[in-house]
């Protein structure tokens, strides 16, 4: 970590062979070259429009560029917008749902597929894929199934539910039924990393525990949970941060919306609203700022709540 | 964080030397039962959707909630109507044309940066991949206004090569050829030094092709993530004619809502490709995950 500065920076070292210090500085311009056009997308379209992003929320600032300069009353507007603070309401009760609804569910699947059983690889495949395809045709196939007349509600009324809830056009459940459809789709991925952890626990606790004739389900609460301290750290950081950043599926249900009535208006879906619907940029901006200190924040605490127990 | 092994033994809780306990074996039938009978309902909670929408795919507009999951008059009506009527053949051809170009871009830029990172020594070396991995930290929805703006006046929005200029190199595809390269013994280097070849000889003729597993690995995940994408092709992309998959799929949603047919065609056709990729490449998908455990 701290090559950062070479003796041969400066060129000071004596004339010791001079093919050696030719050769190095050589290694030094092929590096800059290799790294040059990375490094000039990052710092273009990463590391500068966060600082761009800053200035630009200072100002009232159009489509066509800045109007003029307003100080923070972009930032005063967003303390005082119902609307915006509605959207945070939606998106925190999003990611609480989703994360109390995920985690177990992935856990479960990973304790599942690591029990042993006949095809796990199949099972671990089938449990993964639904994160790996695309956002948009799944939303479009859960539009389907939960639809009025959809198979949701034919199942539910096997059952003998009520049957004729429009589960997506009703405010009471659309932002709920987004919490069901991304939990659905995301507990795969929580259940690889869960399966990562688990296989990380040396397998001698066990047999210990099954010595002492332990129950499984104590050994379960006992030895399995507390040891996946470092596990839960990090399934909980990525799906918290991963929740709050909510959007895909809220704008394609409400059709760019986040109705009905404001159900499903989550913080980046008001966002691109603003910045695209009412090309209010200089608002926009603020809300993205908004929107990378609170993830900021949430991450900080995270770590203090958890102490030092972060994974490798 | 541990990656998980694609071919790994379940580590399960070693038993007890001997059953010296009469009750075991009949515990465990019980559990056995709990775990499949658990395993079954959760499959088909996963797999149902799916069957659905390609059922559905192959069933005539009336038929489309109907209650079965054969399709009691199939026709490719739907696959027909989307490709041609609704343009999703033209979508998909978007959608490939930009994943392809994003894979192609990826793959050569963060096999020169990822090897010069891991390999060669320069001043400012360590600072800058740093930087790299903190862009991991900037969320996306913070750089919507700043990139955009700067698209604009680029003249890139609503141009395919702006879409690649933004997705010319990603962090997590430099990092993990970053990591391969570490992990590579330094002889064969060395001995093609001793050869004199240049540089560039040496990573292209010896190091690249014994990078070829992360090769692989990153090529399938650039293409995964750009032909899914959803936020900046909606944001870039607002011609017809430049429409991928998941943009094709919105507007036909927030037009069309109930024509299912040809909509769940749409997007049988947009998750096919990625579903045959993970049948035949599974264990690149999987160190994928444990790629992304890296932005944690």
């Amino acid at each position: 970590m701290t090559t950062l500065l070479e003796p041969t920076v400066g060129g000071k070292a004596p004339d010791a062979e001079p093919a050696g210090r030719a050769q190095k500085r050589k290694e030094m311009l092929v590096g800059y070259a290799f790294v040059a056009i990375p490094m000039a997308i990052f710092l273009a379209f990463f590391i500068f429009p966060m600082v761009y992003a800053v200035y630009i929320s200072v100002f009232d600032w159009g489509v066509r560029g800045k109007i003029e300069s307003v100080g923070l009353a972009n930032y005063q507007e967003l303390v005082r917008d119902e609307l915006f603070w509605r959207a945070v309401r939606n998106t925190v009760v999003y990611a609480l749902e989703v994360v109390a609804l995920q985690t177990p569910l992935g856990l479960l699947l990973a304790l599942i597929v690591n029990a042993g059983i006949r095809g796990r690889t199949f099972f671990r495949a089938a449990f993964y894929f639904p994160s790996l395809a695309s956002s948009a045709a799944i939303t479009a196939i859960f539009i389907f199934i939960l639809n009025a007349g959809g198979l949701f509600n034919r199942i539910l009324g096997f059952f003998g539910l009520p049957d004729d809830i429009a589960w997506f056009a009703d405010d009471r459940f659309a932002l709920h039924a987004i919490v069901g459809l991304n939990a659905w789709t995301t507990s795969g991925t929580i259940m690889l990393f869960y399966l990562a952890y688990l296989q990380s626990i040396p397998t001698d606790v066990y047999e210990a525990a099954a010595i002492d004739g332990t129950s499984r389900w104590r050994t379960f609460w006992k030895i399995t949970m507390p040891l996946l301290k470092p596990g839960h750290f990090f399934v909980l950081t990525v799906s918290i941060i991963g929740a709050l950043k909510v959007f895909d599926q809220a704008y394609i249900v409400s059709r760019g919306e986040g109705g009905p009535n404001y159900s499903t208006l989550t913080i980046v879906l008001q966002l691109y609203r603003s910045a695209i619907n009412d090309l209010r940029f200089g608002y926009a901006a603020a809300m993205g700022v908004f929107l990378f200190v609170f993830l900021f924040t949430v991450t900080l605490v995270q770590k203090r709540l958890f102490g030092n127990t972060e994974a490798s | 964080m541990a990656v998980v092994t694609s071919s790994g033994e379940p580590r399960t809780p070693a038993r007890a030397p001997t059953p010296t306990t009469p009750v075991r074996p009949r515990a465990q039938v019980i559990g056995r039962v709990v775990v499949y009978t658990l395993l079954t309902i959760l499959a088909l909670v996963f797999f149902v959707p799916f069957l659905w929408s390609v059922s559905t795919s192959l069933k005539t507009l009336p038929d489309a909630n109907e209650f079965s999951l054969l399709p009691p008059n199939p026709t490719l009506a739907g696959y027909r109507e989307a490709l041609t009527t609704f343009d999703f053949a033209q979508y998909a051809l978007n959608s490939a044309i930009v994943a392809a170009a994003v894979t192609a871009c990826n793959v050569l830029l963060a096999s020169l940066g990822g090897y010069a990172f891991a390999r060669l020594r320069f001043p400012g070396r360590n600072f800058l991949f740093l930087l790299v991995l903190a862009t991991l930290m900037i969320p996306d929805q913070l750089r919507l206004v700043p990139v955009y703006q700067m698209l604009t006046g680029l003249e890139l929005i609503n141009t395919r090569r702006g879409y690649v200029l933004i997705y010319l190199v990603q962090a997590t595809s430099l990092f993990l050829m970053r990591q391969y390269f570490l992990s590579l013994p330094k002889d064969l280097e060395e001995a093609a030094k001793l050869d004199n070849a240049g540089y560039f000889k040496t990573f292209w003729k010896v190091m690249l092709p014994l990078a070829a597993p992360a090769v692989a690995g990153v090529a399938i995940l650039a293409f995964q993530g750009a032909w899914n994408e959803f936020f900046w092709p909606l944001l870039i992309f607002q011609d017809r004619g430049l429409y991928t998959l998941p943009i094709g799929i919105t507007q036909f949603v927030f037009t069309y809502q109930t024509n299912w047919p040809p909509l769940m065609a749409a997007s049988v056709i947009s998750i096919l490709p990625i579903f045959l990729m993970f049948v035949f490449l599974q264990r690149y998908f999987v160190a994928g995950a444990a790629a992304a455990a890296v932005k944690g």
